[in-house]
């Protein structure tokens, strides 16, 4: 138990980090998913009243993520806005306020569906916008978890989560990093977002996250 | 004008009861008030005629011949039903005396179920009289013209009251009747109501607190007997679960009696598998016996509903759905499948047979497990004695206060001051303060306090003139689909695949499921096939195996009066006397109850001590129903919890409690430190509370009331996805960024009052402080404590690091996805 957990993925080193980000030190490329910018303005918007500062937080994570990784490069796995409604003046304004505190930072975005759904990116933001499957060897980049013949794949899209249990008939659900033979999923970053239990197999590994810190599951076989 | 009246009786070869004459007379004398009486006993009538005797004075030669809708006058009377259901039937009775009398008014429905045609005409001219639910009523008052569509209004019944009282649907009633009030200040309002525990307190919620109602006693119950089916085999017969299908000889047997049979079970599924075993035993009852619940499609339930009246069936298997009813098919044997939880409702279920002068009204009860001899045997004696349960008012539910801010803002609009007053007019809002008030509206004006900046949020807009209106469209359109206060689990269409619309399931059951599932639905043995644009598609099973049972989570708690009861009868058992046939029927299991730990008296606490592979077990007996011990659990798991490093999960019944966990619990030391004490109790209910995320729970239903959470229509564009959330996320997402939101405190307060029944939870307290304890260690679970021990649902209390949690906890891996 720690705040971050080494992994070797397609013969790499790589670090998933306890701030739901994965770091790959050799290139100093960290890889996060599902950040679901501005989802409280898009509700604001509709006339659903929440408060505004889930933007805000989940901003500030990154910031935090990448100074603590020291990372050059930011990969986001898609869904980097949550919804077209949602680019406010405020919450864009913070995230253009983001971009140009991390002016040496490259940052790539693989396109999710709600960033399809959002429309391109506007004002100098200098995001590389990439299509689904692009190599970044020996990764793919991913929205959607998927097997690739070209390398190992790296997904989000499914906010993963699993339930853990105990004596006593205790159970726990909790979001993971989930890695399998052909794909690993990362768990969705943004703040404001909800989680999905996913199954993996005993082959995979599972690293949980809780209390900001990364724990590796044990697995057993249920009778 | 009586007189005329009273002709019509005569006529009809009936003659009037006083009470209807009593209530006729006050409505000419403009009062309002409240008719108590007995099902089935001419409420309706009595409700209606006061309204015609005054048409009657004003109109004295009468219009012959038959109505024309446009020459027909406009609304003045406006008749609130709780169920759609109720709404045919009411409008045959009210139709009845119109041409006799020589009355030209039009009576029509207009509900969720009303068809566009109608529709188009009520929005031109509404009838004379409207039936009504009162969320039909407050779509229109979302009307901005609601002023003139009101203006002639005279009088307001509102039927089946006792069903509305005490659930935030009445709120919203009292709220609308309010709104009516204002627009109408000499409208009279009268509510029927079938036996209450507090008469004035439904007579405060009806009219508002500063009243001069009056109260019209009818027609009082009938006699009424509770019976029960015996178990053949106590020894065989289950110590827990809901299926007692031991029993469906003797239900068989029961319809087999001749007449038409109504078959009441207290969940749905259970509803399901009732209808399939009594078919298993006997096939060639195939289109006689009917099942019926909420969960049906509309066209199925109406189906069922006609074929009952028509007499062509033999039973219905149904659910609360059948529940009321005056008019609504009287039948000759009333079951009871399963404990019956409490005793208003037995004897409004047991109401339904026996309509018949001279016959007493009677229900037979079919236990499933073992200890609901307990249940019925207690609830017989209640009943004798006439403890019947009060129903509580509601206090001030700021969630339905929101939604009918943004209502009346979607409708005429509105200026704080007058609102304000014309909300402190009800009873449930008289003592909202100024400050809570000022939130609520800020919560629909700017979401809150902290919204204050967001420029992009418009829900309801202020005006120049003072006046606040919803202006965006799309807003108040979504509002309008939104209106209620039913929340149920987010509900999926189930269909054929081969066409027909079966009705729905909750969303929550069938994400469990995998293609090939099958499971019990409106009566067929189905097979899960997939989901696709919101509808869950299925097809006839063919194979019997795998069948999936459970698919509503719903469960009724035992009410104060009916956990009293059985506390005293167990106190009788103890001493020796089985004072019933069921009792005595139960004998050899409460022996080993006797044997392997005890019978608690009334003064005592029972508490069982029990190791098992599980872990280490206490099972605690406070016979409060399991609200209450839900709240027990959790301050118990919680106070234990602070002194030692533990991790409990908990479940309950009716009965009592019981938490679990890896190490043994240092219960000798909490007992002595004040596991029960009164001190901190408060502070410490919240804080078990918030250990047990209950109120977490709770946000639910509030979040939904207040249009937070909107679950999109098949037929809208899919982009609402977007503005999605689970309550349990906005509930976090309130804490984090806005922790003095007074919807949180709301869902706390709720949790506190409604669902833990604070002020029962403290009597109950008291009461254990008082008690004996009785510590057993028993060598295995008890036949008391089995029921528990089985529950799966189950709260965690912990004081333990999650870290140390995560430690001693494992993935289990599904079989399938290993291989």
């Amino acid at each position: 138990m720690s705040q971050s957990h080494e992994v070797e993925l397609a013969g790499e080193r790589l670090i998933a980090v306890a701030g739901k980000g994965l770091y790959w030190p050799s290139q100093s490329t960290l890889f996060v998913a599902d950040v679901h910018l501005g989802k409280d303005s898009a509700m604001l918007a509709t006339g659903i009243p929440v408060p505004f500062g889930a933007t805000t937080e989940t901003l500030g994570r990154l910031t935090q993520i990448l100074h603590q990784t020291n990372a050059q490069k930011l990969v986001l796995l898609g869904d980097l806005w949550h919804a077209k409604q949602g680019r406010s003046e405020r919450a864009y304004g913070e995230f253009i306020q983001w971009r140009e505190d991390h002016p040496d930072v490259e940052v790539v975005l693989v396109e999710g569906n709600h960033d399809v759904k959002s429309g391109r990116l506007t004002g100098n933001v200098r995001i590389e916008e990439v299509a689904e499957k692009t190599l970044l060897h020996p990764f793919v980049l991913c929205h959607y978890p998927q097997e690739d013949p070209s390398g190992y794949v790296l997904a989000g899209h499914v906010h993963p989560a699993v339930v853990l249990e105990g004596s006593g008939r205790q159970a726990i659900k909790l979001p993971c990093f989930w890695f399998g033979d052909k794909y690993g999923v990362l768990p969705a970053f943004g703040e404001f977002t909800g989680c999905a239990t996913v199954s993996p197999n005993s082959r995979d590994q599972v690293l949980v996250v809780a209390d900001s810190r990364i724990f590796s599951v044990s697995c057993s076989t249920a009778a | 004008m009586i007189s005329k009246l009273e002709a019509w009786f005569h006529s009809r070869g009936w003659s009037a009861f006083s009470f209807q004459k009593d209530v006729w007379n006050a409505y000419l004398n403009g009062e309002s008030g409240l008719i108590h009486s007995a099902t089935g006993t001419g409420k309706t009538l009595s409700a209606w005629m006061g309204p015609l005797a005054e048409w009657l004075q004003e109109n004295p030669e009468g219009t012959f011949g038959p109505t024309l809708r446009k020459d027909s006058p406009g609304l003045r009377v406006l008749w609130i039903t709780p169920l759609r259901a109720l709404a045919a039937d009411t409008e045959k009775s009210l139709q009845l005396p119109l041409e006799d009398l020589g009355i030209p008014w039009t009576v029509e429905i207009r509900t969720g179920d009303t068809s566009q045609g109608l529709r188009k005409k009520q929005n031109e001219q509404l009838p004379t009289a409207l039936i009504t639910t009162p969320e039909s009523l407050m779509l229109m008052l979302t009307r901005s013209d609601s002023e003139e569509l009101f203006g002639d209004l005279r009088c307001i019944v509102v039927d089946e009251w006792h069903e509305l009282l005490s659930t935030k649907r009445g709120v919203q009633t009292e709220l609308a009747l309010a709104r009516l009030r204002h627009l109408r200040p000499e409208v009279r309002t009268w509510g029927v109501s079938a036996t209450l525990g507090n008469l004035g307190g439904a007579l405060d919620a009806l009219l508002g607190p500063k009243n001069n109602g009056i109260t019209v006693q009818g027609h009082l119950e009938k006699e009424i007997v509770i019976d029960c089916v015996l178990p053949k085999n106590i020894a065989r017969f289950p110590w827990s679960g809901h299926f007692g299908v031991t029993m469906v000889p003797a239900v068989v047997e029961a319809i087999e009696g001749g007449g038409s049979c109504l078959i009441f079970t207290n969940t749905r599924s259970q509803t399901e598998i009732w209808h399939q075993q009594i078919l298993d035993s006997r096939p060639e009852w195939k289109d006689e016996v009917a099942i019926h619940h909420g969960s049906l499609d509309r066209s199925v339930r109406d189906q069922v509903e006609s074929d009952l009246k028509s007499g062509k069936l033999r039973a219905v298997v149904c659910t609360s759905s059948l529940d009321l009813g005056v008019d609504f098919s009287p039948v000759d044997r009333v079951l009871q499948v399963g404990s019956p939880k409490g005793v208003a409702r037995l004897l409004q279920r047991a109401g339904r047979s026996g309509h018949r002068p001279g016959v007493p009204s009677r229900v037979t009860c079919v236990p499933t497990h073992a200890f609901e001899l307990v249940d019925i045997a207690s609830a017989r004696a209640a009943a004798l004695a006439g403890h019947v349960e009060a129903r509580k008012n509601l206090s001030k539910p700021l969630d339905v206060l929101a939604q009918h801010l943004v209502s009346i803002a979607v409708g005429a609009g509105f200026r704080s001051d007058d609102l304000l007053a014309e909300v402190r007019s009800t009873d449930a809002y008289q003592t909202l303060t100024d400050e809570e008030w000022q939130w609520v509206l800020d919560f629909v004006v700017r979401g809150g306090e902290s919204l204050r900046a967001y420029p992009e949020y418009r829900r309801v807009v202020k005006g120049d003139d003072g006046v606040y209106r919803v202006v965006d469209k799309d807003i108040a359109k979504r509002h309008r689909l939104t209106i209620g206060t039913i929340v149920s689990d987010s509900a999926m269409t189930v269909q054929m695949v081969n066409g027909s619309r079966l009705g729905t399931v909750e969303e929550s059951f069938l994400t469990r499921l995998n293609p090939g599932d099958r499971f019990l639905f409106s009566g067929k043995l189905v097979e899960f096939v997939r989901v696709r644009d919101m509808t869950a598609w299925v097809r006839k099973a063919t194979k019997r195996t795998g069948i999936v049972p459970r698919w509503a989570g719903g469960r009724v708690p035992l009410t104060t009066e009916l956990s009293h009861a059985i506390r005293q009868e167990l106190e009788h058992v103890k001493f020796g006397e089985l004072r019933s046939p069921e009792m005595k029927s139960l004998a050899p299991i409460l022996e080993l109850q006797a044997r392997w730990s005890a019978i608690p008296a009334e003064n005592e606490l029972l508490i069982e001590r029990v190791q098992t592979s599980e872990g280490h077990h206490l099972f605690v007996y406070p016979f409060e129903g399991r609200l209450v011990h839900e709240g027990l659990a959790a301050l118990f798991a919680y106070r234990l919890s602070r002194n030692q490093s533990i991790t409990f999960s908990m479940a309950c019944n009716d009965y009592g409690f019981e938490l679990l966990a890896p190490e043994e619990a240092n219960l000798d030391a909490a007992l002595v430190n004040g596991l029960l004490s009164s001190v901190d109790l408060a502070a410490d209910i919240v804080a078990s509370l918030n250990a047990a995320e209950m109120a977490k729970r709770q946000f639910r239903e509030i979040a939904r009331i207040a249009g937070l959470v909107f679950e999109g229509f098949p037929w809208m564009n899919k982009s609402t996805k977007q503005v999605q959330a689970t309550s349990g996320l906005f509930f976090d997402v309130f804490a984090r960024y806005d922790p003095q939101n007074l919807l949180l405190r709301q869902a706390e307060r709720e949790v506190l009052e409604r669902q833990l029944e604070q002020s029962r939870l403290g009597e109950a307290l008291v009461r254990l402080q008082q008690a004996n304890i009785l510590m057993t260690y028993p060598p295995k679970p008890t036949p008391m404590a089995f029921p528990i021990l089985v529950d799966r649902l189950r709260g965690t209390v912990t004081s333990e690091n999650i870290g140390d949690r995560i430690q001693k906890m494992s993935l289990k891996l599904d079989k399938e996805a290993d291989s």
